[in-house]
């Protein structure tokens, strides 16, 4: 009882000495441009006492009795101390030394000064990503730090993109990393119905993030324990500082384009390939080519036909049916920042509009977002807060791209086939013309008689309180939700018969989704100075629940097109309705301690519980521990001019993969087999009760450098990552009623390096400066009992012992036999000493030649490379990324399209090199109409995927402070921007990036199905601050 | 200190009151030990099991459309870009052909629902018939499926030696857990067959006489009679036949046009001379015949109208033959018109086929058991408007047979047991028989390869 009063004198005490405390204001600026510095960090001088500056460059920060010495710190400039006294105080930063060291980095649970950092963490500041024009913040993260692989899939708006943090450390359970917004793990699997799979994180407005720091090791991730072995990525919003109350308003627009087409045949070229083709086959049965039967006859036939008999009158006409699939697209943004405060309570306000329509036919998407972040100060000892976000996200959405209705298949059609049937003026296969015109369904058809959208309301919110217990102990509190809750609605008019075949009187669809997500975070965090030695410890629990509910009707035969909800339908075609959840439980420990500011250690350890895991494994322990040495505070060191800092980190821990589907472990029989209108079950999973979490092994060494007064600064990496209890769907016999069994079973590794170089080129009233990232990763299947686990487009993708996921496996294709067009096979069996057979094979003994490893769809190296320039008010940010050393399935559209004429499909005109005379020399076989000579699966369609693209280039200039003031702004930036301007490449069909959705999974990367490409888009914007 | 101790007792409540929080049961789906415990539920897993039987895979017309593709190159030019599918009509299969893969795993699937309705008899107590009735369906279920696996990826009945020849693995009992015995090979042609004939003989027996869209007596029948036809025992084949058209309730179509255009003509409901079929709603259920043959020819049609007739075929019916006429033209291609109903039920058997295996099996025995093979015969070319023959032979009956069941799945197993050719290739050629699906040699060593593959 007496400690209690002790303490509680204490606490008094403090509130008390609160009163004497000094109230400091000022403004950051640029020495040279004077521009104001937004987001520059001001602390109390050995206190956690703290402030950013907000867009204007201005601070508001009590000083505590004891201490009168702010630290002023931003990204590129030198830190500055200033000894400040009550009232204003301006600061005037350089450019810079020890860049980035001294940068608060978010942790998970906690904060931590870069320089003391001892994992790995990525911080992605939120300048970077800001206004760039892609819908969804995974895509902007692309090149932008070392290690964490972006592949957008398709130029598809709000599509979901790959993302893999230092490889692919899962074959069956989810690859991608764990998102946590403001402390919350948000819902982040796909959930529309239609189409590829779209991202939960289009909601987020990439403007209102602060930073993103990207857990890449498991000492930085194992806090985050079964759900870190991906990487976690941490966002983290703005929020409001003390100070003028400063308004920010930018505008941009702009327009689209594809970033390439692909060349097809025109029609003079079709119909020779094509009578060529024909000429072989009759030939071939001895048939004359003029008889009613013989496929040259069928040719003229089918070429008339599809033409509405133009072919046989003007064969001249010819269409690129590219033309229906591409639309210029155009982009406009609106955003409202509103930032502020006092001593006691700061805001943060976000406003945007966002409206992009793609550049694919029918595709466009609509988003709203709201914020506001509030902190407050109710007690000295009471901090309070919420965040709150709002968005409200509509898209008209395209099919996969395994559908006839995607636009980009149109280019299947023979290029004699117009666009318009010249009888009705309708698109080509619109009733009343004739619908089976065209070689397959018409997409424009879907575009203008159909529409599918989408309509997303999310919600981010998050209160908190964090209370001061005891110096150097705190408490925090933390209650979060996401909710997600989409409308899906579908109507087929009658004109899409031919694809939608329940579209006979119209067919109408509407899903509905609600995902309830939330979360509670409480720890205790506890810093205190010992001396030399200094300790920050966090202790604490989280729960995390989640419920998703979903259903779902459709209805046909529809009195007219006018009606189009489902009430109108007089057949109530399907109904449903499901849900699934799941839950975590969790405590989680960290320990940091410093010593003489030179040597760190970490340790960390937490235990997850998980209703996804079977009765047997319930909870899992995850540990990690890491140290770093400053030898840049050694003498030794010191002693060398050129290095101005120096780190060297090391790191161990264990974290789990638990992205494994909700009930993976139960032996389950379905209610959905019903038959003719009754109901039924079936079994539908066989059970594992000893069923668990992936478990992912990492060490991580690092070292980070400052060079020539950071001049130059870096960071080196090398990790390696081994997984072992890989949740494997493992074949198993079809013979027993099912097609796999999920185990813990299997290995893998991924190792690897990354390096990462600033550099500043040029200080002064001339800026230049560069960062480049480089990361190179290699992963191996180093064990999966044998089995054969298969993927893609043909199932060409393979995960194999010994090789990376996903290799493509096919026959190897040896060109073309010279003497007589045949395509050629290696025949690549195994002899004795593992030799392998080169002999080679024609079509017909195709079953001969054995599958070998053709190609593999995971990059060998990634690389973002930035330059930044500056001068007076102009500025230039040059952005290139690329990937190196990966190879893309084109099989897709090569089976169909770059097969010398195995069907009718319109060709790439390389195919027009087709072998015809004996002793020619030619890699494409002779084109034979319905004979398969070079169109199976092999390596002829794996094609390089390396690519280098300009990403983003923008070039900005701020108007004098001098002018400004006339106009009573703050600021005024006009600026123009280019994504994806420039790509080189040697790929053939449309873009490098690319993965085709109706393929897509952890084995199925690099295939291409009549993938939209990549948007190249040109904006214009204006930046005003008030 | 206060703070504290709440603090404190904020994160216990938490920790311990979310323990219980673990325990989320699925709500879609029930655990494998709950799903068999009532009669009810035997029930419904007996629906599952035509639910299995009706995916596309199987009844839902892959396995006709298969037999068609690899058995009928000579009347249908396959144009689509279905590979998998184009490489069976070309006769260019690959052990990794998906549709060869999907087909197996599909009727084993079903095979394994029939298994767990089979397992679970004795828990249907409210009448001897319904239990009688339950098994008697779950075994014809299984026994179709055993003999058109046998048919499509082993070598034909009497093709070498029946009780050496590889047929396809026998799974009698459900799985509940994988086991090494789980790994099972390939039983003989001869010990399928004789599953089959056991399994459907008992079936026909328990069957009632009429069970609404269900299997009935006469379905048991009809498959045993097509069983008996591939054995060469027209015995057999003779006499089931004749049990269904004498007993079995069905009647012939008057028109050849009321066998079909189901959904479109006939609310849905299938023939009287459907024997049995795979009923198709709005809802549920799928024609996959309707997809590759049919096409856009109307009103509640559709299809990808990838199987072309060639005109060579049409020039076998005779003038007048109201089946000659059954093609619709689209594009200057014509299109057999069974299959244009989007959706349409898909017939597995029916009357018109038993009339010309009792016409075939008593003109090989020289019988006329129920009736002779000339009014058989003469019975089916009536109603396809046709005058009748004043006598007949082996050939008319063949041929009879041949165009009355044209584009129904019959092509490969008539040219099988008749040991004829198609496209230039003899009935016993390895091209005509599927491969075993890499996927199952990949993961089963006890399996082995059928030749060419």
């Amino acid at each position: 009882m007496r400690k209690l009063l002790a303490s509680l004198t204490a606490v008094l005490f403090l509130s008390v000495s609160a009163i004497a405390q000094t109230s400091v204001t000022g403004k950051v600026t640029d020495l040279n441009s004077k521009l104001p510095l937004s987001g520059a960090s001001v602390v109390v001088k050995g206190t956690n006492v703290g402030t950013v500056t907000g867009l204007d460059g201005s601070f508001s920060i009590t000083l505590p009795a004891k201490s009168n010495v702010l630290v002023v710190s931003f990204l590129g400039y030198s830190v500055q101390e200033i000894t400040a006294k009550s009232g204003s105080v301006d600061i005037a930063l350089s450019t810079s030394d020890v860049k980035t060291l001294n940068e608060v980095v978010v942790t998970g649970y906690g904060s931590k000064i870069k320089k003391d950092l001892t994992g790995n963490i990525a911080r992605i500041k939120g300048k970077e990503i800001e206004n760039m024009p892609v819908a969804s913040v995974d895509a902007a993260l692309q090149g932008k730090a070392a290690g964490v692989f972006v592949n957008s899939q398709s130029g598809k708006l709000g599509q979901a993109a790959t993302v893999r943090i230092r490889g692919n450390s899962s074959i069956s359970a989810s690859s991608q990393p764990l998102y946590v917004v403001d402390g919350v793990p948000i819902t982040t699997n796909d959930q529309s119905t239609y189409g590829g799979d779209m991202s939960p994180l289009t909601d987020i407005n990439s403007n209102d993030i602060e930073s993103i720091e990207v857990l890449k090791d498991a000492s930085a991730g194992a806090i985050y324990g079964s759900r870190a072995a991906n990487g976690v990525i941490l966002i983290t919003t703005k929020r409001g500082n003390s100070g003028k109350t400063s308004v920010s308003a930018n505008y941009q627009a702009g327009s689209s384009k594809e970033t390439r087409r692909v060349e097809f045949l025109n029609s003079e070229q079709y119909a020779e390939l094509f009578f060529r083709a024909t000429k072989y086959t009759d030939d071939f049965y001895g048939t004359p080519l003029n008889d009613p039967s013989s496929e040259t006859t069928f040719a003229k036939d089918w070429m008339a036909y599809h033409s509405f008999d133009k072919w046989l009158t003007d064969p001249k006409a010819s269409y690129d049916w590219q033309d229906q699939a591409f639309q210029k697209g155009n982009f406009q943004q609106g955003d409202v920042q509103i930032s502020g405060g006092n001593d006691k309570t700061k805001f943060f306000g976000s406003l945007q509009y966002f409206d992009q329509k793609g550049i694919i036919v029918g595709n466009d998407l609509k988003r709203i977002t709201g914020r506001l972040n509030l902190d407050h100060k109710a007690k000295e000892w009471l901090n309070l807060g919420f965040t709150m976000s709002l968005a409200r996200t509509t898209s008209r959405r395209l099919p996969d791209d395994n559908q006839f209705s995607n636009p980009l298949q149109s280019i299947a059609f023979m290029p004699v086939t117009p666009f318009t049937d010249p009888n009705t003026g309708l698109p080509t296969g619109a009733p009343p013309g004739d619908l089976n015109v065209g070689l397959y369904y018409n997409p424009r058809l879907t575009v203008d008689y159909a529409k599918f959208t989408q309509e997303i309301f999310r919600n981010f919110s998050n209160v908190y309180a964090t209370a001061k217990i005891l110096p150097g102990l705190t408490f925090q509190s933390e209650f979060g939700v996401d909710i997600l809750s989409q409308n899906e609605e579908g109507y087929f008019q009658t004109q899409t018969v031919r694809n939608t075949t329940t579209a006979v009187r119209g067919s109408g669809s509407n899903a509905a989704a609600f995902i309830l997500n939330y979360n509670t975070n409480n720890y205790f965090n506890y810093t205190r100075d010992f001396g030399k030695h200094n300790i920050d410890a966090t202790v604490g629990m989280q729960y995390q629940q989640s419920s998703s509910k979903y259903n779902s009707t459709s209805g046909t035969d529809f009195p007219s097109n006018s009606y189009r909800k489902i009430a109108s339908a007089a057949t109530k075609s399907g109904g449903s309705s499901s849900q699934s959840d799941f839950s975590f439980v969790s405590q989680f420990a960290r320990v940091n301690y410093k010593f003489n500011d030179r040597f760190l250690a970490t340790a960390s350890i937490r235990r997850d519980g998980s209703s996804r895991f079977g009765e047997n494994e319930r909870y899992g322990i995850f540990p990690s521990a890491s140290a770093g040495w400053i030898l840049s505070e050694e003498k030794f060191i010191q002693n060398i001019k050129a290095i101005s800092f120096l780190k060297l980190r090391a790191s161990y821990g264990q974290v789990g993969n638990a992205e494994i589907g909700n009930f993976p472990q139960l032996g389950l029989f379905s209610g959905a087999a019903g038959y003719a209108g009754n109901a039924g079950q079936s079994p539908t999973q066989i059970g594992n009760p000893d069923l668990k979490w992936e478990t992912t092994d990492q060490v991580d060494v690092g070292l980070d450098f400052g060079l020539f007064s950071g001049r130059i600064t870096g960071e080196l990496d090398y990790y390696e990552k081994k997984t072992s209890g890989l949740l494997l769907n493992v074949n198993i016999p079809a013979t027993t009623g099912f097609n796999t069994q999920t185990k813990n079973v299997g290995k893998l590794e991924n190792k690897g390096y990354e390096v990462v170089l600033n550099t500043q080129n040029f200080i002064g009233k001339f800026k230049w400066n560069t960062t480049i990232n480089f990361a190179n990763n290699k992963g191996k299947v180093v064990d999966i009992k044998g089995q054969i686990i298969e993927g893609g487009i043909s199932s060409m993708n393979r995960v194999m012992e010994g090789q990376p996921i996903g290799v493509f496996y096919a026959v190897q294709y040896a060109g073309v036999d010279p003497a007589n067009g045949d395509a050629l096979f290696y025949k690549n069996i195994s002899g004795t000493g593992g030799q392998l057979d080169k002999g080679t094979v024609n079509p017909a003994g195709f079953n001969q030649a054995q599958r070998v490893v053709v190609g593999d769809p995971n990059p060998d190296y990634i690389i973002g490379f930035t330059n930044n320039f500056s001068y007076k008010g102009f500025d230039l940010s040059v952005f290139f990324n690329g990937v190196i050393g990966n190879q893309i399935n084109i099989y897709g559209m090569g089976r169909y399209s770059s097969a010398n004429f195995r069907f009718e499909d319109n060709q790439t005109v390389d195919q027009v090199n087709a072998w015809t005379t004996p002793g020619q020399k030619t890699d494409i076989p002779q084109a034979r109409w319905l004979f398969n000579n070079g169109a199976q699966i092999s390596s002829r369609y794996i094609v390089d995927g390396s690519y280098a693209r300009l990403r983003t280039v923008t070039l900005g200039y701020n108007v004098p402070l001098k002018a400004l003031k006339r106009l009573k702004i703050d600021r005024l930036r006009v600026y123009a921007s280019a994504l994806n301007l420039l790509t080189l490449t040697d790929y053939p069909y449309w873009d490098p990036e690319v993965n085709a959705d109706s393929f897509d999974s952890n084995i199925a990367k690099g295939n291409d199905f009549y993938t939209p490409p990549q948007p190249k888009t040109i904006v214009f914007g204006i930046n005003i601050g008030l | 200190m206060k703070k504290y101790i709440t603090s404190i007792l904020i994160i216990a409540a938490l920790a311990t009151g979310c323990e219980k929080k673990l325990e989320i049961a699925p709500t879609q789906s029930i655990d494998q030990n709950l799903a068999l415990l009532t009669e009810g539920d035997v029930l419904v897993t007996l629906i599952g099991a035509y639910d299995g039987l009706q995916s596309v895979a199987a009844y839902g017309g892959d396995i006709m459309l298969l037999n068609e593709l690899i058995g009928n190159r000579d009347d249908i030019r396959f144009t689509g870009t279905f590979a998998p599918l184009s490489d069976a009509w070309r006769l260019e299969m690959t052990a990794s052909n998906t549709y060869g893969r999907d087909t197996w795993a599909q009727c084993y699937n079903t095979i394994n629902r029939c298994n767990n309705v089979l397992s679970a008899l004795d828990k249907i107590t409210s009448s001897p018939a319904t239990k009688s009735r339950v098994e008697g369906e779950a075994l014809f279920i299984r026994a179709t499926l055993y003999f058109e696996l046998v048919r499509l990826y082993a070598k034909t009945w009497g093709d070498g030696t029946n009780t050496s020849n590889p047929g396809v693995p026998l799974v009698t009992t459900p799985t509940k857990s994988i086991t090494e015995a789980d790994y099972k090979p390939r039983s003989s042609v001869a010990d399928v067959y004789a599953m089959v004939i056991a399994d459907l003989t008992k079936s026909e027996s328990l069957l009632p006489a009429s069970n609404t869209i269900y299997a009935k007596k006469s379905a048991a029948a009809a498959i045993l009679s097509r069983v008996a036809l591939m054995q060469g025992d027209y015995v057999a084949a003779r006499d089931a036949a004749n049990r269904v058209i004498t007993t079995g309730g069905h009647t012939l179509s008057t028109t050849v046009g009321a066998n079909w255009y189901t959904f479109i003509n006939n609310a849905g409901n299938s023939p009287s001379e459907y024997i049995f079929s795979m009923k198709v709603t709005t809802q549920d259920g799928a024609n996959d015949l309707n997809t590759f043959f049919g096409i856009n020819a109307g009103a509640g049609t559709a299809g990808r109208g990838d199987c072309k007739i060639y005109p060579a075929h049409l020039a076998k019916y005779e003038a007048g033959d109201a089946r000659g006429a059954y093609f619709s033209v689209v594009g200057g291609n014509n299109y057999t018109r069974k299959h244009l109903d989007r959706y349409g039920n898909v017939s597995i058997v029916r009357l018109a086929e038993m009339y010309l295996t009792r016409a075939e099996a008593n003109f090989r025995l020289g019988t006329a058991v129920g009736q002779s093979p000339l009014l058989d015969v003469n019975a089916i070319r009536t109603r396809a408007t046709l005058p009748a023959l004043p006598t007949v032979d082996l050939n008319a009956i063949l041929k009879e047979r041949y165009l009355e069941t044209a584009f129904e799945g019959n092509r490969l197993p008539d040219i099988k047991r008749t040991r004829g050719m198609q496209s230039g290739v003899a009935w016993n050629s390895p091209k005509l028989i599927m491969p075993i699906p890499q996927r199952e040699m990949d993961v089963n060593a006890k399996l082995v390869q059928n030749e060419g593959y």
